[in-house]
């Protein structure tokens, strides 16, 4: 039921809006991050993915991703069980351009294969 | 109610029509239930919150006069416009709704994500929606605008609508504009005067889509009516609406010294 239930949210899955504030100096272009789930605030105005992502030289940085508000993205079968504390994933995102870890979720790709968000679809430009 | 008899509610009720038909003495007639179409359910905006998309950045000619075609500014409020979209781009152009205080104003309660109710009633209609939340009231029972001397500009203004058939037909006068730097339109800093007067056409234009027509007018800010379309699009049934604690988890508050707009770690303080 649970894959069920994110293939069903990526296939519907709209472009995720963050029209809260000001866009946070997001770019447009996305990354690929590999880390481990620290927390998961699903929490509005917008929901934050907090990931530890280990850099090249050993060193742990913690990642904010922002997503949608959790009102939008509980009728679309996301709960705040969806990112559990200590998965790992693969996380496709759109850091800001400031070069700090904080960046737009677009999707994950958990160790089991199941996909939450849209892993292949465009960057939100709003 | 235990033991109140039917034909008690009756002539309360009508007593009560009456009495709201004659206090605001009205000229048109107020459509009954039955005659009102269905627009119950949730819906959600359909397409971005970005009123003007050839604004932002990669996406069309950004701040270059004469490329954009809307909205028709005079030249001081363009210059107006292309400080704030400058001010965007430098995140130095907060959203001002970002520090949770303030209604997001008409029209741009027609241009956010998250759901809608669209509340349909003989005497009035209400626009709620989730995020803010905001709300806003068009008075459909017979009254007039009130004079401009009897408005002083808010974030929503006054609006009074009538039904035209299956379109609600509203007036909206009484907007704050941009007297405050408090009211915007979008993100990218679009604003309007507090001359603006906007009158809205809404119906259904299939059992799935609202629509929503608004033509702006604003003599202090527009050389012409502009003329924006929003479309709201029916969610499943059985959904729920949810509150939004805008001040929940704002990890996105405004330095006030620069302007800039921050991004709080999970740790409470600004990310770097």
């Amino acid at each position: 039921m649970k894959s069920l239930c994110v293939v069903l949210f990526a296939a519907i899955a709209p472009v995720t809006v963050l029209a809260h504030h000001s866009g946070a100096g997001f770019g447009n272009e996305t990354k690929i991050i590999i880390g481990t789930v620290k927390q998961f605030q699903f929490t509005n105005p917008h929901s934050w993915i907090q990931v530890n992502v280990t850099d090249e030289t050993g060193k742990v940085v913690e990642w904010s991703l922002e997503w949608g508000s959790p009102n939008q993205l509980g009728r679309q079968g996301i709960r705040p069980t969806t990112f559990p504390e200590g998965a790992k994933a693969t996380f496709k995102v759109r850091p800001v351009k400031s070069g700090a870890p904080v960046a737009a979720f677009q999707a994950a790709k958990f160790e089991d294969g199941h996909i939450v968000g849209n892993w292949e679809g465009d960057a939100d430009g709003q | 109610m235990n033991g109140t008899r039917p034909g008690t509610w009756v002539v309360l009720s009508t007593g009560l029509s009456l009495a709201l038909s004659l206090s605001y003495g009205q000229a048109t007639p107020v459509t009954p239930f039955d005659k009102l179409p269905d627009w119950s359910g949730i819906w959600m905006m359909m397409g971005g919150t970005v009123f003007d998309t050839a604004t932002q950045t990669g996406k069309g000619g950004a701040i270059t006069p004469g490329v954009r075609e809307h909205p028709p500014y005079t030249d001081a409020y363009e210059k107006k416009y292309e400080e704030h979209l400058a001010r965007r781009d430098a995140n130095r152009f907060p959203d001002v709704i970002t520090n949770c205080g303030v209604p997001v104003g008409y029209p741009r309660i027609l241009n956010l994500p998250d759901a809608y109710e669209f509340m349909v009633r003989p005497d009035e209609f209400y626009i709620i929606t989730e995020n803010g939340p905001n709300t806003m009231r068009v008075y459909t029972d017979g009254r007039s605008l009130p004079n401009k001397q009897d408005t002083w500009g808010t974030y929503t203004g006054v609006s009074v609508g009538h039904w035209e058939g299956d379109t609600l037909v509203w007036e909206t006068i009484g907007l704050k504009g941009d007297r405050d730097n408090d009211s915007i339109l979008d993100r990218t800093g679009l604003i309007l005067s507090d001359a603006a007067r906007m009158s809205t056409r809404m119906r259904k234009i299939n059992d799935n889509t609202l629509q929503a027509v608004i033509t702006v007018q604003d003599s202090k800010a527009l050389t012409k009516p502009w003329i924006v379309t929003k479309q709201f699009r029916k969610q499943r049934p059985g959904l729920f609406m949810y509150d939004y604690g805008c001040a929940e988890n704002n990890r996105n508050p405004v330095n006030a010294a620069t302007g800039e707009t921050l991004v709080l770690g999970s740790d409470g303080k600004p990310v770097k």
